[in-house]
């Protein structure tokens, strides 16, 4: 056993100097981005054609939205915030921590319901919901992602609300939503246009009268030694080069009063 | 994935370390030592098991982030980095650590201690060739559960260090990604690899804590 300890702490030191990795050779600044979960899809692509006309890279660090800006309010070295909402980033800016002259509505998203296929629910409108024929239907959490408060409030626009409570299930994110009418433990779920859109499956988009628009701001970290790139990147995500990406996976442009 | 293999052996390699180093220390001291506040400094090592790790990760980023004292005295900005994810991976892993080393070292019969002392032997002398010895055992035991927990680290690490594809993003994260965005494959792949190591992990804990043969 004791050699067993022996080769452990061999192992030890080689396994952490084994480090370096991609970050060690940086001919560029490499911008960090913290974006919300529900930019997965979308993002990469963008980041990739902006990588190609202005040679500089981006590191994506996705999350849930309000953990992202914790991490920024304790210094976390992120250049660029892309939250799935806009209360987090103006909260920030409101305590300096980003850039006020950059922060701006990027993207609104889409709330859809969305059922898997081979369901046979035949879903029309929203009131179907009501009918006994469906069973659970998953909402991301109300009070925390902006896709859970957009269906909480379709609902209660609905006056559907109330009646329905005893088969919603609350899921921590749209993600684990959708992965639970996916996996067959729920029948439905209000997730994001952009999390579907290339899958197969039943899918009703809620009209947009029902709820207020889901409108996700970004802004440029405060004190970033990356700030130019970062600004760049900004202003490429919400100018016409991306325009086709962003209605690709399902977003709406933001208005022209965006910026 | 690869990527994420490499970036979870850097930090189970670090946390490894300073659970074997601190976690000896601190178990002979919580097993020997007397002195007032032994057991709140016990308790206070021990929470990490029993708490959330987003509070572990939640205190972890004040006390590593912007304007924590902690920062500017040690002058190390580890915020985001797999330094920084080493650090939530140690202090979740250390509890396990103690809780065997102390035992075993607990269970050490003292009259053997003061026998090499009698002979004629410094204090780190019987530590080294008494005490620990018979302890290790019960301290490779708690090395090993340690180490496995902290290559299971997730939310601390998630708080403290993002998930950084090749840089902060470990296994469990690979996990947590792959299953959310459906992609079960991989889900299922990194899930089946890390429960191969808990196992082995364990397996060996439980060789370890049978009685020797000898």
């Amino acid at each position: 056993m004791r050699r067993g300890l022996a080769l452990l702490l061999l192992l030890v030191p080689l396994a952490a100097c084994s480090g370096g990795g991609p970050e060690a050779t940086p001919q560029q600044p490499v911008v960090l981005v913290s974006a919300a979960a529900n930019l997965a899809d979308v993002l990469p692509p963008l980041l990739e054609s902006f990588r190609q006309r202005t040679g500089i890279p981006a590191q994506v660090n996705y999350g849930n939205t309000a953990q992202l800006a914790a991490q920024i309010e304790r210094g976390a070295p992120v250049d660029l915030f892309l939250a799935a909402d806009r209360q987090h980033v103006e909260q920030l800016a409101r305590k300096g921590l980003v850039l006020a002259d950059t922060l701006c509505v990027y993207a609104r998203g889409k709330l859809v319901l969305w059922a898997r296929p081979g369901s046979g629910l035949g879903l029309r409108s929203l009131e179907d919901l009501a009918s006994p024929r469906v069973g659970r239907i998953a909402i991301a959490n109300p009070d925390q992602a902006p896709y859970g408060a957009a269906a909480r409030q379709a609902l209660q626009r609905l006056g559907l609300w109330e009646a329905l409570q005893p088969r919603i299930v609350i899921a921590e994110n749209i993600q684990q939503a959708l992965q639970y009418a996916r996996s067959g433990n729920v029948d439905v779920a209000f997730t994001a246009l952009s999390l579907v859109i290339d899958e197969d499956g039943e899918r009703l988009e809620v009209p947009s009268r029902l709820y207020d628009p889901i409108e996700q701001a970004l802004a440029v970290v405060k004190g970033s030694p990356r700030e130019a790139a970062a600004r760049r990147l900004a202003d490429f995500l919400v100018g016409p080069e991306s325009a086709a990406a962003w209605q690709r996976y399902g977003y709406e442009r933001a208005g022209e009063g965006g910026r | 994935m690869l990527a994420a293999l490499l970036v979870s052996l850097k930090v189970v390699g670090v946390a490894t370390l300073v659970i074997a180093v601190f976690g000896t220390l601190l178990a002979l001291l919580l097993a020997r030592g007397r002195f007032p506040g032994r057991t709140l400094l016990e308790l206070l090592l021990t929470l990490p098991l029993v708490l959330p790790p987003t509070v572990v990760g939640f205190f972890l980023l004040y006390l590593l982030g912007r304007g924590s004292p902690l920062r500017e005295w040690l002058g190390l900005d580890l915020l985001f980095t797999w330094q920084g994810a080493a650090v939530a991976a140690s202090l979740v892993g250390l509890p396990l650590m103690l809780q065997s080393a102390r035992a075993a070292i607990a269970a050490v019969d003292p009259e053997l201690e003061d026998a090499a002392r009698t002979l004629g032997r410094s204090e780190p002398e019987v530590l080294l060739r008494v005490t620990l010895p018979l302890a290790h055992r019960g301290i490779l035991a708690g090395l090993f559960l340690g180490t496995a927990r902290a290559l299971g680290e997730f939310g601390a690490t998630l708080m403290v260090a993002g998930n950084i594809p090749g840089r902060t993003r470990t296994l469990p994260m690979v996990v947590y990604d792959a299953a959310l965005s459906g992609d079960l494959a991989t889900a299922a792949q990194v899930s089946l690899l890390l429960s191969g190591i808990a196992f082995l992990a364990l397996a060996i804990t439980r060789r370890l804590e049978q009685p020797s043969r000898r």
